[in-house]
């Protein structure tokens, strides 16, 4: 018995050695690097203590770069999607939980599949077709493409969420003459509230993040994304490290920010909830 | 159960009309322009009927990149499945600091990937990346050595990234399933001498089908999917090793302008994916209890 025990510590530390140096070690490195001299960010002597301290890399990215315009672009298109997708994602799941409806299976394996399915397949045909309706360099373009891929998932969540609230309140409900809008306002809202703020991260993740569209849908400098601003930079040919380092970092922060808050319900929910 | 067609039609139809419009009116459309022999964006082509078609399948960069992307997702599997799993159950045991973990081992995924695209090119670079100066310390390298320079290594390395990116999400998926596994069944093999790989193979992996279905098909069409990880470390290149169908679509579409091509490319593409998803759905979707 102890034996076994021991192997399992030794498994246990070493896996969390590992984890520990492949998904966090790399995050330390770069905010540490955005702070270097640029001639150490490049040195071929690499140091894992920093020797050089400096903030001129954020001084060039905050007031002498367009950062803000994308910052506020990125901010305005992922909170829009977000909601739209929350409304009707919201509204579909419960559809699809309490409502057994004729083709309910046909929409709920098809939202899986749609889930992983749109992306590079409809980006010729999508910008064809926002060309015609006028649609490009619009916010509207990406919060329409961005709901899209938000909210199968969202959907399929949200479901697991509602199952876990009791049949009985929602019947106790009806027999006191509630309607279904009340029921749901008052009491399967509020019930998921954990379960609908982690859906809502994982929208706001799914919008922010997105660069493909964003980088054909939009051409603009005025209508740009932070993460289409950021490739821009790594696309140029010398590439300003520094520059480049410091601006990843704060393109991170804001839904870093977002998840110190509701993260935990983010994890928790799909850790918890998420496939029963 | 009573079946309640219209509330239930009324609830999901928002959201099922927005999704088959932006799906479904696009899918025509390339339809069309797959028929035609458009270039450029907004000029007219004449009608060639399925030609498209027929070319395509005799083209070696058609073949080449449906190869990449059969190696690619096969890749992506292997290395995520391990991955998630080795968080997923690290993260299952009971240690110090195990919620700090579980809530932050996420942080690769929410962050843009145009950030794993800067983290990773910082740290493999050939000149001055951690990677190459911990790997000539430890001895395991003489010189540094460029990660992106040959074909294998191009695109092992590109596997890596992505499977970075999302084995922590995957992990917290298979988590919730390692959730709600019945502790007792353990307690009770204990009992009867079982050894944690016997536990692991023949409680917690059948336990968690429901999971595994669901991670197989999105999984997979999910890195199928990945395309700006790739377009922004090496541009399909070396010699298009890393050129997967969704960087050839690109391709053809935004920087050969060959609109008609490419959007011939998206509807096979879609129908082998929908081929796929069938397929998989049919002989996998575990029968429902409830």
């Amino acid at each position: 018995m102890i034996k076994e025990n021991n192997i399992k510590l030794i498994f246990l530390s070493l896996s969390l050695l590992l984890i520990i140096l492949i998904f966090f070690f790399p995050f330390f490195w770069i905010i540490t690097s955005s702070f270097k001299s640029p001639e150490e960010i490049i040195a071929t002597s690499t140091t894992i203590i920093p020797r050089s301290f400096t903030l001129e890399h954020y001084n060039k990215i905050l007031f002498n770069s367009d950062f803000f315009i994308y910052l506020k672009n990125s901010l305005i298109v992922s909170f829009s999607s977000m909601i739209i997708s929350i409304i009707l994602s919201v509204s579909a799941a419960y559809g699809l939980h309490k409502l057994k409806f004729y083709g309910n299976k046909f929409v709920e394996y098809s939202l899986l599949v749609t889930y992983a399915f749109p992306g590079v397949i409809l980006l010729v045909p999508i910008y064809l077709l926002f060309a015609k309706v006028n649609l490009l360099n619009s916010y509207f373009a990406l919060i329409v493409v961005n709901v899209l891929f938000a909210t199968p998932f969202a959907v399929w969540m949200l479901k697991a969420f509602f199952k876990l609230i009791p049949n009985e309140i929602e019947e106790a409900a009806y027999i006191d003459g509630a309607s279904r809008y009340i029921v749901i306002s008052r009491i399967i809202v509020p019930l998921a509230a954990p379960g609908i703020a982690s859906v809502a991260i994982f929208c706001f993740i799914i919008s922010w993040t997105e660069y493909l569209f964003a980088s054909i849908l939009i051409s603009g400098d005025d209508l740009k994304t932070l993460p289409v601003g950021l490739a821009g930079i790594v696309g140029q040919y010398q590439i300003d490290w520094g520059f480049l380092l410091s601006g990843a970092v704060l393109a991170s922060l804001p839904v870093i920010l977002l998840f110190v808050f509701i993260g935990k319900y983010f994890v928790s929910g799909l850790t918890e909830g998420a496939v029963k | 159960m009573k079946k309640n067609n219209i509330e239930g039609w009324l609830f999901v139809s928002p959201l099922v009309i927005w999704i088959s419009l932006i799906i479904l009116v696009p899918i025509y459309i390339a339809f069309e322009l797959s028929l035609f022999n458009v270039k450029i964006i907004g000029t007219s082509g004449k009608f060639v009927g399925i030609d498209n078609y027929i070319k395509l399948f005799g083209k070696s960069k058609f073949l080449n990149a449906s190869l990449n992307s059969f190696y690619w997702i096969i890749g992506n599997a292997i290395c995520q499945t391990f991955f998630a799993f080795t968080i997923a159950l690290t993260i299952n045991y009971k240690f110090p600091g195990k919620k700090i973990m579980a809530n932050w081992i996420i942080l690769s995924f929410i962050i843009p990937t145009v950030v794993v695209v800067v983290i990773w090119k910082l740290m493999l670079s050939s000149s001055s990346g951690v990677i190459n100066s911990v790997l000539i310390d430890i001895g395991l390298l003489d010189e540094a050595t460029g990660f992106f320079s040959s074909p294998n290594k191009a695109f092992i390395s590109l596997v890596l990234i992505n499977s970075w990116r999302w084995s922590p999400f995957l992990a917290l998926i298979i988590l919730s399933g390692l959730n709600s596994i019945n502790r007792e069944m353990y307690d009770a093999s204990k009992v009867d001498g079982a050894n944690f790989v016997q536990q692991f193979l023949f409680i917690t992996f059948p336990n968690l089908k429901s999971v595994l279905f669901v991670l197989g098909l999105v999984g997979t069409l999910l890195s199928f999917n990945i395309f700006d990880i790739i377009w922004l470390i090496t541009k399909g290149g070396p010699s298009s090793a890393t050129t997967t169908l969704p960087l050839l679509i690109y391709e053809t579409a935004f920087t050969k302008f060959r609109i008609s091509q490419a959007a011939t490319l998206s509807i096979v593409t879609s129908f082998l994916l929908l081929l796929f998803s069938i397929i998989f759905i049919k002989s996998m979707a575990p029968k429902e209890d409830d």
